[in-house]
């Protein structure tokens, strides 16, 4: 298959696809299309994962930490100041970026597992925050948040419409981590990741390269718990604890690390593993989630994405 | 509107103008573009139930499961005169499963009402959710005090206890029994901020000194012997503490193993010695008192005849946890004696009257909270190698 | 002051516990680069295992000592089963994840078993009661298990660092190609390291019940505190694991006496500051290539 063939396959396959999920609330239920809505904000949170660990190399356990004071930054502000749509995902994105930057200098020194075990620090001791900190509600979150609104306009109450705003926001997100990747920038990237001495001697400077791109993770995460915050108008310190940690690194893996739509796939199948299927079998998801885990290591070691990938060097 | 008039207009204004138009056409349409506005479907009524089937609450759940199952059994498998139809979803630990869980029952599997909710932040999120859906949830274990109260709904009712309530019951008591200042700690979250406040508010009121107040970790302590220091030097002659589940076995076992539990009485909201907990806590919680709003030993005709019922069906004793939902159907039974769904079973719940229950007669007040009776407990010895917590008096 | 040294032998029984715990979890890391998240699931494996066979308040020595011996059993099994597995898989972050998910595995199939209720273990017959420390009744078992924490940190200090056994064992550490090359079956010395590394963990599992019980989640719990050692101490060590897991267990005890309010904090900020300062960890493993 020729490079202008494929290019021209993939922008069919994603017309279709976006035209699918914005034809989605027409026909679907609320319920439906509640769930999609909360997909696509974790798709989010596990872009900005993706980012770090498939094309950067550094595996994280704490970015739900970004993404939960995204989160809270979403409801304060609904709750405070405006319930523009808006504004709240911009201040969760800014937010996002502040708390990465200023915790990220700590882990981005470290590489490899002891990378992993900082940001799980990092996650676990903002989840202490939030769990404790009276003024964000402590254990008991934040609820109350006003429905969303979009330019002034009325509140979006029914869920078909705060579920077309969040896909707007998601594609949005999904094609400036499109851009980056492919620009020098995400070369660099992904030279750090596969052989950081020799960038050193290129003259790059990889520190500075993952710095940065832990803020970037950092607003990404941001944004997806500002468009949590939209559909579910409440936050609580599970938000940003090491569940939602794990589960976005399980998207990222199950998907295929590096790849950028395979985790937002993967993304979707795990919360319907946690929150659809779970209730059908007795509580059991976690057994579930468990084999999936062991089911993907082993059947595809390169995610979900790893499957096309195969079928192309093969034909 | 002509296309001249609308290019005239301000970007932003035009979409909203935009957006209101698809609201307004959405309107009659059905689907996820409009706010809910259920119909009632005739045949069976269907219940949703919303109790945590895994994770650490579970065994609460599977308690609450059989007290709603036993009134139905009871009853027929109907509540005021509908055959009815239980929808069971998982709650889950917190909020990230238990409001997925409930907007399923409500929005897909379209209940009439839902009957459940353990942890209460869960409960607090998803408040707004049944308002604006207006389907009736009635709280059947949550403890935070906001959940009725200020931002009380006609939707959400409670029919177990709230956090300050519990806790305050057994101020004036502890005055009273105790020879000195008394010791405050529980675990550092809401539920224990609010006991140990609910508790204060009474004690000081009545004339009580506290010795001194603490809160460990959350899901974090395993070890109470830097508190159990505190408490023996700080001269206190009676301790409250609350703590529920793993970290009540921990605080009372370690409590006797550390040689306090001979010297201080220890006082507590009934979570401290029940169910499962108590089990686990054997000989070490004998003597511990607390405040509830039930007992297995509550010596009434109709706990006997409940208590008896429950075992013969479980193998179990009954805790509170299947008490509340056991009353749950009972107040279910009333109001849908006089609708069915929506706003009309809303407001039949606030002519519900008072309910004869295992733990006595309670009605909701005005916020819509469980109005009762409170029982001074202590742990003694039952029959064989059971331990159970005798009903001692009542609290004001 | 006296509430502060019971503090400090508190802090010590804990360490014992996190030292056993934390060894496998150490030396698996250092040998094959394999993080265990299956850890946790093994010791509370052992845990339930304590549930199952020292049923009532009632318990004697010889019992406790067989329930001991038992998990450690099931643990080498387990143990050798994962090794089996991650062996099979390439990839740091897949053998990660593989393992988070028989994780996932056991730790449900025990609550299925057992049920989500909480459950005590009694501590064996002659140290189920409490002894005058310092004017305090001070738990018989808790100083028990700080003996053989001691005795555990010898053993293993014999069998690592003066046994033939042990050289290979650092040997492989150091530099796997090598001891690989020179005619070494270093697979066999891998699972019979992540066997033992996960009998201890179950053991532990049966040692800490008196005090910690057994229930759902307490896997993730003692999971996080194991890893926390190991990265304090430098990742396949063993002095790095005794050193680490007595600085947590002084965290934990003294440093809640101390401070309460920051408790929940101590933990991560003592493991920032030595990652800030040492960032492989207070007595890191000697390699055989310094990079």
């Amino acid at each position: 298959m020729n490079r202008a063939a494929a290019t021209r396959r993939t922008t069919l396959i994603a017309v279709a696809v976006i035209t699918l999920l914005v034809a989605a609330p027409l026909a679907l239920g609320p319920y439906a299309v509640t769930t999609m809505t909360r997909m696509l904000a974790f798709a989010v949170l596990v872009l900005g994962v993706d980012l770090l660990t498939g094309i950067t190399g550094l595996p994280t356990l704490g970015q739900a930490a970004y993404f939960g004071a995204g989160a809270y930054t979403a409801v304060l502000v609904g709750l405070h100041i405006t319930s523009d749509a808006m504004a709240q995902a911009l201040a969760g994105t800014a937010v996002g970026l502040i708390a990465a930057a200023a915790t990220g200098w700590v882990a981005v020194r470290a590489r490899g597992i002891v990378f992993l075990m900082l940001t799980l620090a990092i996650g676990e001791s903002l989840h202490q925050v939030a769990a404790t900190w009276p003024a964000v509600g402590a254990s008991n979150g934040l609820a109350g948040m006003p429905p969303i609104t979009l330019f002034g306009g009325p509140p979006l109450l029914p869920a078909g419409f705060v579920y077309w705003w969040v896909l707007a926001a998601a594609i949005t997100v999904f094609a400036a981590v499109t851009l980056i990747t492919r620009s020098p920038y995400g070369r660099t990237l992904r030279g750090v990741r596969d052989n950081e001495s020799r960038m050193r001697a290129l003259g790059y400077r990889p520190a500075l390269a993952r710095y940065s791109v832990f803020c970037l993770a950092g607003a990404i995460a941001g944004a997806g718990g500002a468009l949590w915050a939209a559909q579910g108008r409440f936050v609580s310190p599970g938000d940003l604890g090491f569940e939602v940690a794990a589960l976005a690194l399980l998207s990222v893996v199950i998907g295929g690390a590096g790849s950028l739509w395979g985790p937002c796939l993967g993304a979707a199948l795990v919360l319907l593993v946690r929150d659809n299927l779970s209730a059908s079998i007795g509580g059991h998801g976690p057994l579930v989630l468990g084999l999936v885990f062991v089911a993907v290591v082993f059947l595809l070691p390169r995610g979900v994405a790893g499957i096309r990938h195969r079928r192309e060097s093969r034909s | 509107m002509s296309v001249r008039a609308f290019r005239s207009m301000r970007p932003a204004a035009a979409v909203a103008a935009l957006v209101t138009g698809i609201l307004a056409l959405s309107g009659c349409g059905g689907s996820s573009l409009s706010q809910s506005g259920d119909t009632q479907s005739s045949g069976p009524v269907k219940i949703g139930l919303l109790v945590p089937l895994s994770g650490v609450y579970a065994q609460l759940g599977q308690d609450m499961r059989d007290g709603f199952k036993l009134y139905l059994d009871q009853h027929g498998g109907k509540l005021g005169g509908h055959t009815v139809d239980v929808v069971t979803a998982d709650e889950g630990e917190g909020p990230q499963t238990g409001v997925p869980a409930a907007q399923k029952l409500v929005n897909q599997d379209h209940v009439s009402a839902v009957a459940g909710v353990v942890n209460s932040a869960t409960a607090l999120g998803l408040r707004d959710f049944f308002d604006e859906s207006k389907v009736p949830l009635l709280v059947a274990n949550a403890g935070a005090d906001d959940i009725t109260g200020a931002r009380k709904s006609l939707y959400v009712w409670r029919t177990s206890f709230a956090n300050g309530k519990v806790a305050g019951a057994l101020g004036p008591t502890v005055v009273k029994e105790a020879s000195g200042p008394v010791y405050l700690i529980a675990a550092d979250y809401a539920a224990g901020r609010e006991m140990v406040a609910g508790f204060r508010k009474t004690f000081v009121a009545a004339g009580g000194k506290v010795a001194g107040e603490e809160y460990s970790p959350f899901g974090k302590t395993q070890d109470y012997q830097p508190f159990l220091s505190k408490i023996r030097t700080s001269g206190a002659k009676a301790v409250f503490a609350f703590y529920a589940g793993a970290e009540a076995v921990s605080f009372v076992k370690q409590y006797q193993q550390f040689g306090l539990a001979d010297r201080i009485p220890l006082y507590g909201t009934g979570f401290l010695t029940e169910g499962g907990a108590l089990a686990a806590q054997g000989k070490a919680a004998v003597g511990v008192k607390t405040s509830l709003h039930y007992s297995t030993e509550l010596n009434t005709p109709r706990n006997t005849e409940f208590v008896a019922a429950y075992s013969k069906a479980y193998s179990k004793s009954p805790t509170v946890y299947a008490v509340q939902a056991y009353d749950t159907a009972a107040v279910l039974d009333k109001a849908l004696a006089k609708a069915s769904g929506g706003e009309k079973l809303a407001t039949a719940l606030t002519g519900v009257g008072p309910i004869d229950s295992p733990r006595g007669r309670w009605s909701f007040d005005a916020d819509h909270d469980a109005q009762q009776q409170y029982y001074l407990r202590e742990v003694r010895a039952g029959s064989g190698d059971t331990f159970v917590n005798a009903v001692v008096g009542d609290l004001s | 002051m006296a509430a502060y040294l019971v503090s400090v032998l508190n802090g010590l029984a804990m360490g014992s516990l996190l030292f056993a715990i934390a060894l496998g979890l150490s030396l698996v890391f250092g040998m094959m680069d394999v993080l265990n998240l299956a850890h946790g699931a093994i010791y509370l494996a052992g845990a339930y295992l304590a549930v199952a066979l020292l049923p009532g308040d009632d318990v004697g020595m010889g019992t406790f000592v067989l329930a001991v011996l038992a998990a450690a059993a099931v643990g080498a099994i387990l143990g050798g089963v994962l090794a089996g597995l991650t062996r099979a898989t390439p990839g740091h972050l897949d053998q990660a994840l593989l393992t988070l998910g028989v994780s996932l595995v056991v730790a449900e199939l025990l609550s299925v078993a057992f049920g989500e209720e909480v459950h005590a273990i009694a501590a064996p017959a002659p140290f189920d009661g409490g002894v005058p420390v310092l004017g305090e009744t001070y738990p018989a078992y808790r100083l028990l298990v700080i003996g053989f924490g001691a005795v555990l940190a010898v053993a293993v200090y014999l069998l690592i660092e003066r046994s033939r056994f042990g050289s290979l064992i650092r040997a492989t550490v150091a530099d796997r190609a090598m001891v690989s090359a020179l005619g070494i079956n270093t697979g066999l010395v891998l699972t019979g390291v992540f066997a033992a590394g996960a009998a201890l963990a179950a053991a532990g599992g049966v040692l800490a019940g008196p005090i910690l019980g057994a229930q759902p989640g307490l896997d993730e719990k003692v999971l996080l505190l194991a890893l926390v050692v190991v990265v304090i101490g430098g990742l396949g060590s063993v002095r790095g694991a005794l050193l680490g897991a007595v600085l947590i267990g002084q965290v934990q005890a003294l440093g809640t006496s101390l401070l309460p309010e920051y408790a929940s904090f101590l933990i991560f900020v003592a493991m920032a500051l030595v990652l800030l300062l040492r960032p492989a960890g207070l007595l890191p493993p000697r390699t055989a290539v310094r990079t």
